[in-house]
């Protein structure tokens, strides 16, 4: 096992803990929206970076995933 | 032992290979515009949405979340140590791998049969089609992820060689594509609207 996976699966256990609380006390502010979806892409890029190698791979895909993600998060968070 | 290398540099190699990253992209596009056209219809009833939403379990979704995260960790753990030509350990960790998706399967089939003992189906409300839809697409996927990963496991059992990393590459990729997937429709379906 490699320490910089522990360490990401720990953030990301983490993260999924604060959202539950975040949601479940503060959820009649129209903010809290925009943190969920937030934390959730942190996580979105924690996976993909380092569970799925991205951090290794060429440019392009680091700056596609990432923009699609950006613009999926951004939509959602100017609609909500 | 010394670890395989590969040059994941070169845009036409990313880890997992060129075909599985097209598609990675391609169902995070398709899924997100269906994400967006839920939280689009929301708007033309708010009340009707945030009240469906309030009747799915919260619960299960965050520890479904949990399942598919240690699922990955134990993924990204099998492909670290099939190149490390760590055989047995990594299919002992594929098969944690697979447990993780199973149990994930497990809760979201109690999720489903609450939710059909409720008289929730499909064409209860708009919030439900959607809910349905999304979350039962997402749920093949996770079942398409673990006929590939059964696959590798046998052969991993069988042929116990480098030959095979693409296709583990590929496999893991897919799996992670299922996390990434739960992790934009988690939030939106279960907690936002």
């Amino acid at each position: 096992m490699r320490n910089k996976d522990i360490y990401t699966l720990t953030l990301l256990i983490f993260l999924t803990i604060i959202t539950a609380i975040i949601s479940v006390n503060y959820n009649n502010f129209s903010f809290v929206s925009i943190i969920i979806l937030g934390l959730s892409g942190i996580k979105f890029l924690a996976v993909s970076f380092q569970f799925m190698e991205l951090k290794k791979a060429n440019s392009f895909w680091k700056i596609l995933i990432s923009a699609l993600l950006f613009i999926i998060i951004g939509i959602i968070s100017i609609l909500v | 032992m010394e670890e395989t290398k590969t040059e994941y540099k070169n845009i036409y190699y990313p880890p997992g290979g060129i075909l599985m990253w097209i598609l990675i992209t391609l169902e995070l596009i398709t899924f997100g515009i269906a994400l967006i056209a839920l939280v689009y219809q929301s708007k033309e009833n708010p009340e009707l949405y945030h009240e469906s939403r309030l009747m799915l379990n919260t619960t299960f979704g965050a520890i479904n979340t949990v399942f598919l995260l240690v699922s990955g960790f134990f993924m990204a753990t099998t492909v670290h140590l099939f190149k490390q030509q760590k055989y047995d350990r990594s299919v002992f960790y594929l098969k944690l791998t697979m447990l993780g998706g199973f149990l994930f399967l497990g809760l979201k089939s109690i999720e489903y049969y609450e939710k059909l003992n409720m008289g929730l189906i499909l064409d209860y409300n708009t919030f439900f089609t959607f809910y349905w839809l999304l979350t039962g697409f997402h749920v093949i996927h996770v079942l398409v992820g673990l006929v590939i990963l059964s696959f590798f496991y046998f052969t991993l059992k069988k042929q116990k060689t480098q030959d095979n990393l693409e296709d583990i590459e590929a496999g893991a990729a897919f799996w992670h594509m299922c996390d990434l997937i739960w992790l934009l429709l988690f939030p939106v379906i279960y907690l936002i609207l």
